[in-house]
């Protein structure tokens, strides 16, 4: 009796190992090339009746931007039938996602951020030029994205979702309280606003420890360029760059009290103390007014590009997006193109604007926060990257944050000792 | 009692199963990966290109490598030595028969069944925070200036006292487990002998706390050469050099990060079969210097 039960055991032991396993009949193989729309066919009825979409979002189940698109898919089957199963990964989905399209998951829409969908994902991406155009795509999108897609991937493989732009922001009220009339263009400007903020009891700049790297980045590329900033980067000569004007001005910058009490300070703490009425500004992407927002209470806020420097060589703002794209292997290209429009444009992309406090991923649409950014974003042709000349070097690019922080924290004495410490790197 | 094969087969089967897909291959893999140059991690083998020893070359030539083996280092060293020292002490002071032990074991070891990721928000929001953290809230009691613990030349040292915090109850037990093991006549013997406390923990209780001793020097290295979790929460935005480790460096180049689209897995691997390496030396060195005794609780 012992002996049948204990191989009774064994055997279930067995099942449900084999159980645990996958049914791997259903996997299919990534098509790389040759993309060709094979649409299921609709039964009678709705258009993509009997369709399935599953999409992969980078979106947290309940975050703001989930429940629009929650609502988005289902208002998508009612009108066309087609189901959309939505599985939410969360930020980081990008250590998912080169496994699941290598091995050609079944999925059929993902969303990630565009540089690493034109560039890491692009072999498992479907070519959207044929629908986008059909679509009419390019007369309500932003061709920064669409053209720096092209340029890195070769064709339009993601149409945007959360465009980003990256500036400086700043309290609307505060501004008025020192009497500052008009945003400042220039760093003399910028200093003098600082100033008046300063006397008016307000801290001009709020700055967590974090985007010290992207803020003094912003001046580099004031200085430099970041073709050049990327050539100092990757091969050192700091010393020899302008590097060394651009550190003495921020050094000159902290040293007259311009940065808010504990800044760097640990995320989120600084950025809050705008929310806060502490400090008047925050270097930073758009997202961080929705922070803040959400911290301490929403202020008016206002937006305006990284100030000009003497000589200023490239004035280019930060552009960014989180995007969405179609696998390369989907049998439902269309109607997952269908899908992400309806998402992004009309009434779900106005809720996405609305609900999310996000930049308008269809110019068209009207914006609710930073007013003027579709505009800023139409006009902008060459956006400047997220660090992207300086993380060239990823050996360095841990030691260039800490000193960029350093720079904020009063480490270096002068221009020249914090590029001396730079170039002490290689 | 009769042996039967075949019994012996089906239940040890499916463990062995397991055991060489699910541990046996990603280990191998993993080995032969970083001899390669491969771009993603899960890419399939044909493209892989034979890259030699280059992999650890690069990883052994990165400051950034350099930079987190030394604050793995640290945390291993100081981090050691702080944890195991104040869990032996608070595990010898709780079996002593001291009243309301059975509340203070609870209490220290409470940070274990918080989520370390609550541990840590704690840590770095409301004790470290520089306006209204617990630590400037005591400093300015006495009279003293904000202190920037989350700075630059204090972030690192932030982190592992936040660590060391959660980690001491979980050796304490460990400890506590093993002296409670010794008899107690030892140490009445040893009382009558007139020994005094010092004595009695260096005569009886080290020499046969030897095995559990070297147990948790193994444990810790795991834990300190899987350091992961603390760094993302004390550097939540982008990766810093001030409390960068191994797994996270490995975890950056593999998946890339913000604003950052090079990845390199074969160097990941590289990392990851060097950082097992060290786990084997400790206890490799563990073995030869703390030798089982015949005696030992």
């Amino acid at each position: 009796m012992k002996k049948i039960l204990a191989m009774l055991l064994a055997v279930v032991m067995v099942f449900g190992l084999a159980a645990c396993g996958g049914d791997t009949a259903e996997e299919t193989t990534p098509a790389t090339t040759g993309q060709a729309q094979t649409a299921t066919e609709p039964a009678e009825g709705k258009k993509y009746e009997g369709v399935e979409l599953t999409m992969w979002s980078m979106w947290g189940s309940g975050e703001p931007q989930a429940l629009v698109i929650e609502e988005a898919a289902a208002a998508f089957e009612a009108e066309t039938g087609a189901k959309v199963n939505i599985e939410w990964k969360g930020r980081d989905i990008n250590t998912l996602l080169s496994a699941a399209l290598e091995s050609g998951e079944k999925f059929d829409i993902f969303e990630d951020d565009y540089q690493r969908i034109a560039t890491t994902y692009v072999d498992y991406t479907y070519d959207l030029t044929a629908m986008a155009e059909a679509a009419g795509y390019a007369d309500y999108s932003y061709a920064c994205f669409n053209d720096q897609v092209v340029e890195w991937a070769g064709f339009l493989n993601s149409i945007v979702e959360q465009p980003q732009i990256g500036g400086v922001f700043y309290d609307k009220a505060a501004f008025e309280t020192a009497g500052i009339a008009s945003v400042p263009t220039t760093w003399a400007e910028f200093l003098d606003a600082c100033a008046k903020l300063k006397e008016a009891g307000i801290a001009p700049l709020a700055l967590d420890g974090a985007y010290a790297y992207f803020t003094f980045y912003h001046h580099l590329v004031r200085y430099m360029g970041e073709d050049a900033l990327q050539e100092v980067a990757m091969n050192g000569g700091w010393s020899d760059s302008a590097a060394v004007t651009a550190a003495q001005e921020i050094i000159d910058f902290v040293n007259a009290g311009y940065l808010v009490e504990g800044a760097p300070d640990e995320y989120p703490a600084s950025q809050n103390k705008v929310g806060l009425g502490q400090a008047a500004m925050v270097v930073c992407a758009n997202y961080v007014t929705t922070e803040v927002d959400n911290a301490v209470g929403a202020i008016d806020w206002g937006f305006f590009n990284y100030p000009e420097v003497e000589g200023c060589v490239d004035s280019s703002a930060y552009a960014g997006a989180n995007s969405l794209a179609i696998t390369s292997y989907t049998e439902n290209a269309q109607a997952a193109f269908d899908f992400i429009q309806y998402m992004t444009t009309g009434t779900y992309g106005q809720k996405l604007v609305d609900n999310c406090g996000q930049i308008p991923a269809d110019a068209r649409l009207t914006e609710s926060v930073l007013v003027g950014s579709v505009e800023t974003l139409k006009n902008s042709t060459a956006p400047m990257s997220w660090c992207g000349a300086t993380n060239a070097n990823s050996d360095l690019a841990q030691s260039f944050k800490d000193a960029f922080n350093g720079l904020y924290a009063g480490k270096y004495e002068s221009g020249e000792a914090f590029c001396a410490a730079l170039d002490a790197l290689y | 009692m009769k042996k039967n094969r075949t019994m012996i087969l089906a239940f040890i089967l499916p463990t062995v199963f397991c055991l060489l897909f699910m541990y046996v291959y990603p280990v191998v893999r993993t080995v032969i990966m970083s001899f390669f140059q491969v771009e993603s991690l899960t890419s399939d083998t044909s493209a892989w290109t034979f890259n030699g020893l280059a992999n650890y070359a690069k990883i052994m030539g990165s400051s950034g490598f350099q930079l987190a083996m030394k604050n793995m280092m640290l945390i291993w060293l100081v981090g050691g030595l702080i944890t195991l020292a104040l869990s032996m002490l608070m595990a010898v002071i709780l079996t002593s028969g001291i009243r309301g032990s059975k509340f203070f074991k609870a209490a220290i070891y409470m940070p274990n069944i918080v989520s370390a990721v609550a541990l840590a928000t704690m840590w770095v929001q409301y004790i470290f925070n520089y306006d209204y953290g617990l630590l400037n809230e005591i400093v300015q009691l006495f009279g003293g200036e904000k202190v920037k613990w989350l700075g630059l030349d204090l972030k690192f040292w932030a982190m592992l006292a936040a660590f060391i915090f959660g980690s001491v109850g979980y050796y304490m037990l460990i400890y506590i487990s093993g002296i409670e093991g010794i008899p107690r006549d030892l140490y009445e013997a040893a009382t009558l002998d007139g020994a005094s406390k010092v004595s009695q923990f260096s005569k009886i209780t080290m020499p046969l706390m030897k095995g559990i001793i070297k147990t948790s020097i193994t444990f810790w290295s795991i834990n300190a050469t899987t350091f992961f979790l603390w760094t993302k929460m004390f550097s939540p935005v982008n990766t810093e050099g001030s409390t960068i480790v191994p797994v996270v460096y490995l975890y950056d180049i593999v998946f890339g990060g913000k604003g950052i689209i090079e990845r390199d897995a074969g160097a990941g691997a590289a990392v990851g079969v060097v950082l097992t390496l060290i786990i084997i030396a400790v206890y490799a060195i563990m073995n030869l210097t703390l030798k089982d005794s015949d005696l030992e609780y």
